[in-house]
Order: structure tokens, then C-alpha cells, then sequence
């Protein structure tokens, strides 16, 4: 049966690595406008998609009382018609740059993404300056907002991956925090939304002094100063205080919560809680361990999970910010994720819990630790190709008041941490006993095997 | 055209050399220095269209076996080696071809071209039933997490068996049916290697910043003894009718969060000025906030949550123009299709005007620069316009074809073939009176683009 008989080619050690090339993430150059605003600039020959990206001072945690998605609607209304422009008008003026237009608000703040061909920056620029300087909030506009928004929320609460996020939400934070709830509002409070309570949230927090545009890509023959002189340099405002935000606190004594769907072939899992966030020292060690549990098909769950028994199509471990603030109250989202088939919940899960406590007892071993490094560090090139993604980058880092060069020093730390500290990382990130499951999946077929896994307390709730 | 972004016009100022073994293998070079990184990319002539009755879906369950070893590598070295050396690595299967990519770190290419050359050539000395088995399960697990276990998931299958009748090569996806995913034996996964996996049925493209010259020696030694075979046959004839000539009908009462009207439009083949054509007409009626479907649907009637068109290019078979349309709460379908109707009648009876030209070519322009803003891009287009077309001097000139188009080509395809005699239409009612969809038609080996190990 053995076809090696039929192999004929001939086999070659494996090549040895050539000699690295230096790199390194970029440097951007910061200024600040007369307006206030901050601006971060970086040239990136070649990259002729040019991505720009705004951070607009305006935390979730600042939404009025019973107005969950204000910030959401107003983000998505920028681009709903200007001073100058209509609705239709403002998106088809986009378009004619070729360029794309994001904005999404989230708990540190709002984001504004543009994306454009360099030769057509100024003019997009030029659109984007308005929408953040004079955008119309017409009623009838906020109004089908509003409504389509209505109409998304169904749509989310049937995906079983966007379901489990919102329920471990409400598990895992007290109800006085925003993060409690989901980021784009319930359909209660979003039917609340008018035009006049988008026009308070923006007056209330939307100026040049407290925000920052990144813009990123190849500017040669680009006189980016002129060009921002005649855009975000000439939108006006006031300046603010900063806001203070409550410190994020969780519950995560160790349970289960089934969302209960009948007749679902597989099981949604979510298991997570909180933890430090990128000012905390142990965070790249807490990067590495993580990446070790759960970054790849290689890692430990995924050696078990999917290659070894087949239960699922993959499950990552991951740290995510939440909000992180330099005086030390942010937080971090510790998870596993992933989906199993439904007859092997109960085992999966089984499963997935031996690795947390062989990992906690053994450790890692010296050879995972520096593949994870050589990975981590050297996809670095690779992971910042794009314009879009070094913008990204520096705009988080300017979101999570990090310095400039964060990302440059993350690869410094994660090089030098060794095997004994991302074990210590990685175990205190995922311990076994403190960690909130969120199932979504059919609670008749897997309640039991659940509950006899003895992970904590199981309750069932109701789609 | 008169409005392009770039004075190269999309190309660059890109090149690529090309260059065969003697085995078959086809190989396309293009060189760019700034950043340290080079793109691998294997593109095999083999896809869902290729496999027979009973076995659907083996094509891309033997991608997945493509990562279980071979024989200089062990288990999941393939993986290992690719990220422990900095590199990121995957494999797609679709209707037309399955590939292979890695993009590394420059001074670890030569590691990628050894590991993809000892798999083309000494799969099956590894290929044993553990993998067989555990690959099967994780692509079951596959198709209920992309497909089974998401509301209107089945969705582009329906469609697509729809659009292509009983016995047509493309008539299935590439995910193939759970009886079938249990059918494949080891046997056939082996035939399905002797098969297709052959040297002469592949092009290589290496991209980034390498020695051409160097780089070619490389893939002489690794690939160069590989034997060439010619068992192949032709995949069954994808031809059809211009028009399907009846509108194809389905409705699914099934647990979805709202009713929804999708459909496929039997399009021109990939590679025609036609084709092109129809990704302009496309664009502008359902790709994007400014186009003809958004602002009737979403903003005026308010009949619609979401309203668009894609579009999903054949070479080897008629290309689909795709309607999905989700509802407002309360809105029937008689009230969207009629509006959709009159929305591509008018069009066709119109055609664009100058200013809407000119918005789809910008956006349709700027999708290109994006996939070709990065080396991995850059080496899938030229492997795509190489397997499917003989020349991936194509690829550099793409954008060139699209910025071509005229509003009278535009105004005839969609005259043509934007008809309701020419549509499979799905219709979606909830279950009670009362999404998340990846890219269409492809398949992964790893579900890594999820969520990666956030830094």
C-alpha cells in the first residue's frame, strides 16, 4: 500500500534561514495643528492606498442615561450629508475618490477610517474634514438610522458568535458599567435616538483639540501640510477636560451560562474574563503565553481540539483592550473561542479544560516559547505591509495612550521574555476555576454533559 | 477611462518574468524591494469543478491533507516551520483551482519553496488514515461553522445549484455534502494526488524582494526532479446558454432573523471585456452607499436593511452577479423584487451616466491596488491569470481593462443579461413571525483569519 516506493524526486536537506533583513515598525512623526488637533504622519513607499485614521475623544461611557448606540448612530450620521452635501450626494463624492469610509464607536472611543488612492488624499480629506466639522444631522437621516439599526439588532442576536459576545458581557461586568451592555445599543434604547440627542453627543464631545488623525502611505508629491491646512486644520472647536472613566471591575467566579438553541449542530463557545491591558509590565509575556494556549493550529488547543480529535474547525485564545488609560484602569478581555459539534461538547469541553490545568502544572516548554517568539516577532514585517495596517496600529496606540514607538518595544519585550515568565503570564491569564462559559447551543443535548464537567454552576437561558 | 488614481494605471510599475522547468512547472517572478518580504504562491488546475458524483467536496478536504506532512516533514511541520520561521501560510479550494501561499520573512524563502516542493512531490508518503479521519471531522466542523450553523448559511449553495443545473461541474460548492465528506475514502485521496498534483498541472509565483536569479536556482533544485504525469482529465465542459431563459425559483421557510431575497444572474465568463463590463454595471447598482439598489432600497423605500450586489468571476463556467437583499422589518418580497426590477430595467434602458461610471471605475480601481498592495496579493493574481488564462502578464494590466469599459458596453451586458429570465432567485421566509457570511465559493485549510493573537 506504501506509495514511497513511487517517489522518485530527490530529497534535499532543509535549507538553512539566509540572513535577516533589518526591520522595523515604522516611527511616525507627530505634531499638533493650530486647531489642537494631533496629527501622526508616515511614509510608506509604495503603499498607494493611503489609510487615515481619526480617534475622536468619545467613550461609550460618556452616552446619556437610556441612550445606548447614540455614539454608534452619530458615528455612522457623519456620513449622512454635511453643510455642503446631501446624504446621497456625500457618498457618492466619496466614491468618486475611490475612497472608503468607516466610522464605529467603541468603549475607549470613536473611529473614522478613510481609505483613498493617494492622488486623491486632498479631496477625500476635503470630505472627511466636513463630516467631522459640519455634519447635518438632518431628522429624517438620523431618523432611518435609527431604524435600520432596529432592523440590524435581529440579525446580530441570530449569529451565535456575536450572541455569545453579548451574553458574556452582561456576565462578566456589574450592570453599572457601560461595558455591561452591548456597544451598539438594545433595541429599547436605540428607538430612544434622535436627531437632537446625536447633535448633543457630538457638540458634547466631538472638537480638533481632543482628537488625533494618523495618516499613513506613500506621500511623495504630497504637501500633506497644505493639504490638512484646507481640511482637518480648518474645523474649529473649543477645547475639554478630560473624562474620567470608572475603573472596569468583573465577576469571574468560575460558570457556565447555556443560550439555549434548539436544533443548533454545533456549540458556540466563549470562555473569558478580564485582565491587564497593554500598561501592565506582563503584557507581552501575556501575549506570548496566550499565543502558546490558543494563537494557531499548533497550539495547545488546537493540537488536542481540532488535530488530534477533530471537534471544531479551530479555537483561538486572545487578549483584546477593552480600554486602557494610562493611569492604570483599563482592562483587557481574556477568551477562548471557538465552535464544536454538538455531540462532542461535552468532551471538547473536557478537553479544553485538561490543557488549562496541564499547561498550569507543566508549563511551557522551552521550544514553544521560541517558536512563538520567532512567530510573534517575525511576521512583524509581513503584518505591516499595508498603509492600513500602521495606521491601525498607531491609532490604537494613541486610543490606548501608549507612546509612538509601543509597538517597536513590544517586539524588544516579547525577544526577551523567557519560557518561565509567559508560563506565569499565560496561567494567571486562563486559570482554571475563574473562568465565565458562555455556550450557545442546544441546552437539551448538552446541559448534562456540561454540568457533570463540574467547571461551575449552570444555568440555562433562553435565546 | 480619463480617471485613473495612479499614472501607471494600476500596473504600478510592476513586472514579472516567467520561466518553465522541465518537469512543466510554471513559474512567474516579480521583484520588489520595499520590504523584506516574499510571497510564495502555488496555484494547482484542479477545483470542485473536477470531482464526480458521490465525492463532492474532496477537493478541498485534500487541501487540508496537504497540511498533515510529507515526507521530509512531520505531522504539522508545514505549519510549524512556516510560523516558527515568521511566516504566515494557508490554502484555499475553489470551483477552478486550489492554492497554496506563504509569505516569509526574505531570508526564510527558501524554506517555503523546499516545504512546497517536498509536498508536490512526497505527499503520500505520509498520508496515512489518522489524518484522513481527524481531516474529516475538522472540515465537517467546517461546513457546520460556516455553513449549517449560521442563518441564511446554506444560501450560496442553494444558489449556486440553482444557477447550474443537475450534472454541471459547478452545480456544487467546494465545501461538497456531509455524505460525501464521509464517502471519501484514503483511496481516493491518493488517486486524487497521482491525479492532480503534478508539477506540469501547477504555477509557482514568488514575489517580493528576491534575487530572481537565486530564487530560480532554488526552485530548479527542489521542484526540478519532481516527475511530471499526465493522468488528468479536462474537467467536464462548463458551457451553458447566455440566458438561462426562465426564472429558477426556490423559497426556504426556515429560522432566519428576517426575510431576505437573494439571486444569481447567469453573467459572461471571466477573461471577456463583457465580464469586465458586468463588474462596472454590478458595481453600480449594488456595490457600495452610493449605488442604485442602497439608495432606493435602504434610503428612500426603507424596504431594506442591507441591499447589494457582488459578483463571482468563472473562468471555466458563466460568472454570477449576486443580489442579496435583507428586509426592514414588516416589508414583503413582492415590494423589493418589484423594486429591483424596475431599479435594472431602468438601467438597461438607460445605462450609466457619466458620473456613475466614473464612481464604480474609482472604487473598482481602488479594490485592485488594495489586493495588489501586498506581495501575498500581488503573487495569487499572477498565479490566477497564469492557471486560468496561460498569461500572468495579465494580472498587471487588469485595472487597465476595467478603466476601459464604456457606458455603452456597460448599458449592453446589463441589457443582456440582467433580466429576470435570466436569475435564480432564493427567497428567504422566517420560520416564527418575527449574519455572517465569509468570502463566497472558497474554502480554508485554517480558520486563522478570525481572530489572530492580538499584540
Amino acid at each position: 500500500m506504501s506509495d514511497t516506493a513511487a517517489v522518485t524526486m530527490t530529497f534535499h536537506p532543509r535549507p538553512e534561514a539566509g540572513e535577516p533583513q533589518p526591520w522595523a515598525f515604522p516611527a511616525p512623526e507627530r505634531a499638533t495643528l493650530s486647531n489642537g488637533l494631533t496629527l501622526l504622519r508616515c511614509h510608506r513607499p509604495g503603499q498607494q492606498v493611503v489609510a487615515v485614521e481619526i480617534n475622536l475623544t468619545a467613550p461609550l461611557d460618556a452616552e446619556p442615561e437610556g441612550l445606548d448606540g447614540v455614539a454608534t448612530i452619530m458615528a455612522r450620521a457623519l456620513s449622512e450629508g454635511t453643510d455642503k452635501h446631501t446624504a446621497e450626494e456625500f457618498a457618492a463624492e466619496l466614491e468618486r475618490c475611490g475612497a472608503t469610509l468607516d466610522a464605529h464607536a467603541d468603549h475607549p472611543g470613536l473611529r473614522v477610517s478613510l481609505e483613498v488612492p493617494a492622488s486623491r488624499l486632498a479631496k477625500a480629506l476635503g470630505l472627511l474634514a466636513e463630516a467631522l466639522r459640519a455634519p447635518a444631522f438632518a431628522d429624517a437621516e438620523v431618523d432611518r438610522l435609527v431604524r435600520n439599526r432596529l432592523d440590524e439588532i435581529p440579525h446580530e442576536l441570530a449569529n451565535p458568535q456575536r450572541r455569545a459576545a453579548k451574553q458574556l458581557s452582561k456576565e462578566l461586568f456589574p450592570a453599572s458599567l457601560r461595558m455591561s451592555r452591548p456597544r451598539q445599543g438594545t433595541e429599547e434604547t436605540v428607538a430612544r435616538i434622535d436627531s437632537a440627542a446625536v447633535r448633543a453627543f457630538y457638540e458634547a464631545h466631538v472638537r480638533p483639540a481632543t482628537a488625533t488623525a494618523v495618516v499613513v502611505g506613500d506621500l511623495t508629491g504630497i504637501d500633506l501640510d497644505a493639504v490638512l491646512a484646507d481640511t482637518l486644520g480648518a474645523w474649529t472647536g473649543d477645547t475639554a477636560e478630560a473624562r474620567p472613566v470608572p475603573p472596569v471591575t468583573a465577576d469571574d467566579t468560575g460558570r457556565v451560562v447555556i443560550v439555549d438553541r434548539p436544533g443548533a449542530v454545533q456549540t458556540q463557545l466563549l470562555i473569558g474574563r478580564i485582565g491587564p491591558d497593554r500598561h501592565d509590565r506582563v503584557w507581552a509575556a501575556q501575549v506570548l503565553g496566550t499565543y502558546c494556549l490558543g494563537g494557531t493550529l499548533t497550539s495547545r488547543l488546537d493540537k488536542v481540539l481540532r488535530e488530534e480529535k477533530g471537534y471544531t474547525y479551530g479555537v483561538r485564545a486572545f487578549g483584546q483592550v477593552l480600554r486602557s488609560t494610562a493611569d492604570g484602569k483599563g482592562a483587557s478581555m481574556l477568551a477562548i473561542s471557538g465552535s464544536v459539534d454538538t455531540p462532542n461538547t461535552g468532551p471538547a469541553l473536557e478537553d479544553l479544560w485538561k490543557v488549562l490545568r496541564t499547561l498550569a502544572e507543566g508549563g511551557l516548554t522551552d521550544a514553544e516559547r521560541d517558536v512563538a517568539v520567532q512567530n510573534l516577532v517575525g511576521v512583524a514585517p509581513l503584518k505591516f505591509e499595508t498603509a492600513a495596517s500602521v495606521a491601525g496600529t498607531l491609532a490604537d496606540q494613541v486610543e490606548q495612550e501608549l507612546p509612538d514607538d509601543y509597538q517597536a518595544q513590544l517586539y524588544a519585550q516579547l525577544a526577551e521574555t523567557g519560557t518561565v515568565e509567559a508560563t506565569a503570564a499565560v496561567v494567571k491569564a486562563f486559570p482554571a476555576d475563574r473562568l465565565v462559559t458562555i455556550l450557545v447551543g442546544d441546552a437539551a443535548l448538552i446541559e448534562e454533559p456540561v454540568r457533570a464537567l463540574g467547571i461551575g454552576e449552570v444555568t440555562v437561558v433562553s435565546n | 477611462m480619463g480617471h485613473t488614481a495612479t499614472a501607471q494605471a494600476g500596473s504600478g510599475g510592476l513586472t514579472a518574468t516567467e520561466h518553465r522547468l522541465a518537469n512543466g512547472l510554471r513559474v512567474v517572478l516579480s521583484e520588489d524591494h520595499l520590504t523584506p518580504v516574499a510571497a510564495v504562491c502555488l496555484w494547482y488546475d484542479v477545483g470542485s469543478r473536477h470531482e464526480v458524483k458521490g465525492r463532492t467536496g474532496l477537493a478541498h478536504l485534500f487541501e487540508h491533507l496537504m497540511f498533515q506532512g510529507s515526507a521530509s516533514v512531520p505531522g504539522n511541520g508545514h505549519f510549524e516551520l512556516v510560523q516558527g520561521a515568521g511566516g504566515s501560510l494557508n490554502g484555499t479550494t475553489s470551483f477552478e483551482r486550489t492554492n497554496y501561499f506563504e509569505t516569509m520573512p526574505t531570508h526564510q524563502l527558501e524554506l517555503a519553496l523546499w516545504l512546497e516542493a517536498d509536498r508536490m512531490g512526497s505527499l503520500l508518503a505520509a498520508l496515512d488514515d489518522e489524518s484522513m479521519e481527524n481531516q474529516r471531522d475538522v472540515v465537517k466542523n467546517e461546513r457546520r461553522q460556516r455553513y449549517d450553523n449560521v442563518p441564511y448559511g446554506t444560501a450560496f449553495e442553494r444558489l449556486t445549484a440553482l444557477a447550474y443545473p443537475e450534472g454541471h461541474p459547478y452545480h456544487h460548492t467546494p465545501i461538497g455534502s456531509m455524505a460525501d465528506l464521509d464517502a471519501a475514502s484514503l483511496e481516493d485521496a491518493r488517486a486524487f494526488f497521482r491525479t492532480y498534483y503534478a508539477p506540469n498541472n501547477a504555477v509557482l509565483s514568488v514575489v517580493g524582494d528576491i534575487d530572481p536569479e537565486k530564487t530560480l536556482a532554488w526552485i530548479e533544485k527542489y521542484f526540478g526532479t519532481i516527475p511530471s504525469h499526465d493522468g488528468k482529465q479536462p474537467p467536464r465542459d462548463g458551457s451553458l446558454p447566455d440566458i438561462i431563459g426562465e426564472q429558477l425559483r426556490e423559497e426556504i421557510v426556515e429560522e432566519v432573523p428576517a426575510r431576505a431575497l437573494m439571486a444569481a444572474y447567469r453573467l459572461p465568463h471571466d477573461g471577456t471585456r463583457e465580464c469586465d463590463a458586468a463588474d462596472v454595471a454590478l458595481t453600480i447598482l449594488g456595490g457600495g452607499e452610493s449605488s442604485l439598489l442602497h439608495n432606493r432600497l435602504v434610503r428612500r423605500d426603507q424596504t431594506a436593511v442591507a441591499a447589494g450586489f457582488g459578483m463571482l468571476r468563472l473562468a471555466g463556467a458563466p460568472s454570477l452577479g449576486w443580489l442579496d437583499v435583507k428586509t426592514s422589518s414588516g416589508v414583503e418580497i413582492p415590494a423589493i423584487e418589484a423594486a429591483v426590477d424596475e431599479e435594472l430595467a431602468r438601467f438597461a434602458a438607460e445605462g450609466p451616466t457619466a458620473e456613475e461610471m466614473e464612481r464604480a471605475q474609482a472604487q473598482l480601481e481602488r479594490e485592485w491596488l488594495d489586493r495588489l498592495s501586498t506581495v501575498a496579493g500581488r503573487a495569487d493574481e499572477l498565479c490566477r491569470y497564469a492557471v486560468l488564462f496561460g498569461d500572468p502578464q495579465l494580472a498587471l494590466t487588469a485595472v487597465r481593462r476595467v478603466l476601459d469599459v464604456t457606458a455603452e458596453e456597460v448599458q449592453a451586458v446589463a441589457a443582456a443579461r440582467l433580466r429576470p429570465d435570466n436569475r435564480a432567485v432564493l427567497v428567504y421566509e422566517p420560520l416564527a413571525a418575527d449574519g455572517a457570511q465569509g468570502e463566497e465559493g472558497e474554502e480554508n485549510a485554517d480558520s486563522d483569519e478570525n481572530e489572530g493573537a492580538e499584540q
